[in-house]
């Protein structure tokens, strides 16, 4: 086994319930985002592309498509001698029967067999459902500069939007003295990122005394920090500059998908250098046909264009026919939107059909649309 | 089912496609922004059931490596499968001695060691939806010794004249094989598509072999028609053939129609590549794109008509295209004006520059060329 072997984790049985229809029948991890991703994707290739080589997908809500969509684990180049993805469902056990996974710890707790058997000396705790670019090798040469027993990674916020997030105080070597989840009055605006590298002997030892305590959440924000704070560990807040985004609400995805129009975007999905892969769909490149007219669109494989499509992102395979408008809006794979019709800040559910001249949402509404296979015969 | 052996035999020395291939053979040319023209008879074998498949390649060795693999793109399976790419250590100084039929005799213990009771052998300069089964199929039904796949071509006084032509009499027997001169406009293509029994086919090598020192298997397919039984199987699908750089040019200028490209992509035969992982394509405020074909990770800020353009393609503020094809990871500046021109990889064509070709003579910019 390798040295200093790091052995991620991705949380990724959240349903993302803000997220309505787009999550009945898949989980938060699984929704697509950026015209041919899944949000899982940012996180497996940011695996991917820090030299990560073993990767166990946590699994619980609606799970069925994003375990065989993670199991392909070739399409992160993640399939080579020593590496994989893992995906590690709730199973059944001899002592304990099946149960559940109780809490964020808890789905490492019940995989404390799986880290053993990987060896693991590190392991980095990921969330499935957040999109950026990060290389975790840098964070882990960072844990272990700081001899530190976790390493959590924080993004300044807002100090009025702090309220919302979990906070870390720290002092002036960034070493974390006090976490406040959700705090009314905020001393500082390190937000956690939900991104942590313990190592692992200690994880082990905390995951083990948290199973056994009654009253615990088997969480790591509300149980595990605060353990390892309490009995005087050594938590580093690892900064991280970049665009980090949440997709948890039909809007705030909108938003994330809506800011890769922006040249200037700082996440800048084409840069060679860090790609982020992908299942590959096999589709035609796109055609805008000869009355297509394009203005300011984000689009990919498969996608025909033969009306008019501004201000917005085509995920893959969509069709958009003859004096159809596209305006504002978000369309997911799949989607036809017939002749005539008109779409205007909408986000539109994959496999979708736009009848002929149906037309959706308002160009001064303050939310976003859902458009999904069941409304989308509601006249606008 | 018929088991079979799938032979990707490399294009006669008089298919050549401008510049392009000098540089990669016709096998490693892309076609239509992410494919490369090896997709297309790879598909159809995979398509068809074939999975052990030899890939014969005269020279450039390094983008067919690059891009085929170990073939599992294509649903080739990595243990009961398998994809050989076979390049030659007897390249002759003078090229008429680098033919098919060198390659076959040189490679010959692979052939022979197969078990397939059949081979199919096919090139890949063809573009086309090919069900190899059913022309095995057919050629078991038939009792034919040889079967010539052939499709039939309008405007051969013009195009294909690379290629050869077969006569066929009632009974679908093909009776003569000849160059394409020109002379007819309506004439059945060969598209030296064949399939015969493996040891009929090492047969029919070992005889050219001993015949001539300058013959290609179409030479000796044309020398035994009236020998043995060759059958012909006509191939109603759309064929795009790709035998000149005028002809690459107009095929891919009719394909930027949706409609028409419908009729070589069809969602139960799909033409299987190579993924590249690039970002979805970016259309910048004021950009206008129409009647155009365009690839993954592009940026495009100017204007682009009836176009086809790779990956990661730049054009940018106020430069005008018009008909032509922009390969993978170019670059065309401000302001700069192109029609009816044929870009290869990596060039940078920079802004105030003019270059107009016309569609029977498109101009063709050398790969990492600046101008």
């Amino acid at each position: 086994m390798k040295k200093d072997n790091m052995v991620a984790m991705i949380l990724a049985g959240g349903r993302g319930s803000r997220l309505y229809d787009l999550t009945k029948k898949v989980a938060k991890p699984a929704v697509y985002f950026g015209g041919k991703y899944r949000i899982i994707d940012f996180p497996l290739s940011n695996c991917a592309n820090s030299d990560i080589s073993v990767v166990g997908v946590l699994t619980q809500y609606e799970s069925v498509l994003l375990n065989s969509y993670v199991s392909k684990d070739q399409n992160w180049g993640l399939d080579a001698k020593d590496a994989g993805v893992f995906v590690l469902p709730p199973r059944e056990k001899d002592d304990t029967g099946f149960g559940l996974y109780r809490g964020t710890a808890d789905a490492i707790t019940q995989n404390i067999d799986f880290l053993d058997q990987n060896e693991a000396d590190y392991v980095l705790i990921l969330s499935g459902d957040h999109i950026y670019k990060m290389d975790y090798a840098k964070m882990l040469a960072a844990h272990k500069a700081a001899n530190a027993d976790c390493t959590i990674a924080v993004m300044e916020v807002p100090l009025k939007e702090a309220s919302r997030f979990g906070i870390m105080n720290t002092n002036e070597e960034d070493i974390i003295v006090e976490f406040e989840e959700k705090p009314a009055q905020p001393k500082s605006n390190l937000a956690s990122m939900g991104i942590y590298i313990f190592s692992y002997d200690v994880l082990r030892q905390y995951l083990v005394e948290d199973d056994q305590k009654a009253d615990s959440n088997h969480d790591f924000g509300k149980d595990i920090i605060p353990a390892l704070l309490n009995t005087g560990k050594k938590c580093l807040a690892y900064r991280f500059e970049g665009y980090w985004k949440d997709v948890g609400t039909i809007d705030s995805l909108w938003e994330a998908n809506m800011d890769l129009l922006n040249p200037e975007n700082i996440l800048d999905l084409a840069d060679p250098s860090w790609k982020i892969y992908t299942e590959d769909v096999n589709e035609l490149p796109q055609f805008i046909g000869a009355n297509g007219v394009v203005d300011n669109a984000y689009i990919t494989e498969g996608c025909v264009v033969d009306g008019e499509v501004k201000n917005s992102v085509l995920f893959t395979n969509v069709k958009v026919e003859e004096g159809a408008q596209v305006i504002d809006s978000v369309v997911m794979p799949n989607c036809v939107v017939k002749a005539g019709a008109k779409l205007v800040r909408c986000l539109v559910q994959e496999n979708t059909i736009i009848p002929e001249g149906v037309e959706l949402g308002h160009e001064n509404s303050d939310k976003i649309d859902l458009i999904t296979y069941k409304n989308a015969k509601k006249e606008g | 089912m018929y088991e079979a052996l799938g032979i990707v035999n490399f294009e006669n020395s008089d298919v050549t496609v401008g510049g392009l291939t000098d540089y990669r053979p016709v096998a490693a040319l892309s076609f239509l922004g992410r494919f490369r023209m090896i997709d297309f008879v790879l598909s159809n074998m995979t398509n068809s059931g074939i999975q052990n498949i030899q890939v014969y390649t005269r020279y450039g060795g390094r983008q067919l490596f690059e891009h085929v693999g170990r073939g599992s793109q294509y649903n080739i399976n990595p243990k009961r499968g398998k994809l050989q790419l076979l390049t030659s250590d007897k390249q002759f100084r003078n090229d008429v001695y680098n033919h098919d039929i060198a390659h076959f005799m040189e490679h010959m213990r692979f052939i022979e060691a197969s078990k397939c009771p059949y081979v199919v052998i096919a090139p890949s300069y063809f573009v086309h939806c090919c069900d190899y089964s059913e022309v095995i199929k057919h050629h078991v039904e038939a009792g034919n010794d040889i079967t010539v796949v052939y499709s039939s071509l309008e405007n051969a006084d013009k195009n294909c004249l690379e290629c050869d032509t077969l006569t066929l009499n009632e009974e679908g027997r093909v009776t003569a094989i000849a160059p394409n001169i020109g002379k007819n406009k309506n004439v059945e293509l060969s598209l030296e598509t064949y399939v015969m029994e493996r040891k009929f086919f090492i047969e029919l090598v070992k005889k050219a072999d001993e015949t001539s020192a300058l013959y290609w298997l179409k030479d000796i397919v044309r020398d035994v028609c009236d020998e043995v039984k060759v059958g012909g199987y006509k191939q109603t699908n759309k064929v795009c053939c790709v035998s000149s750089l005028r002809t690459y040019h107009l095929n891919h200028m009719e394909l930027t129609n949706h409609v028409a490209a419908e009729e070589i992509f069809k969602p139960e035969w799909p033409i299987l590549t190579k993924t590249n992982d690039s970002a979805p394509t970016q259309y910048a405020p004021g950009s206008k794109v129409k009647g155009s074909l365009i690839s993954n990770g592009c940026f495009i800020e100017g204007t682009v008509e009836n176009c086809v353009l790779g990956r990661n393609v730049v054009v940018k503020k106020g430069a005008v295209i018009k008909n032509c094809i922009i390969s993978a990871d170019s670059f065309i500046g401000e302001n700069a004006k192109l029609e009816n021109v044929v870009v290869d990889k990596d060039a940078i064509v920079n802004h105030v520059k003019k270059l107009n070709g016309t569609a029977d003579a498109p101009i063709y910019v050398k790969r990492a060329d600046r101008i």
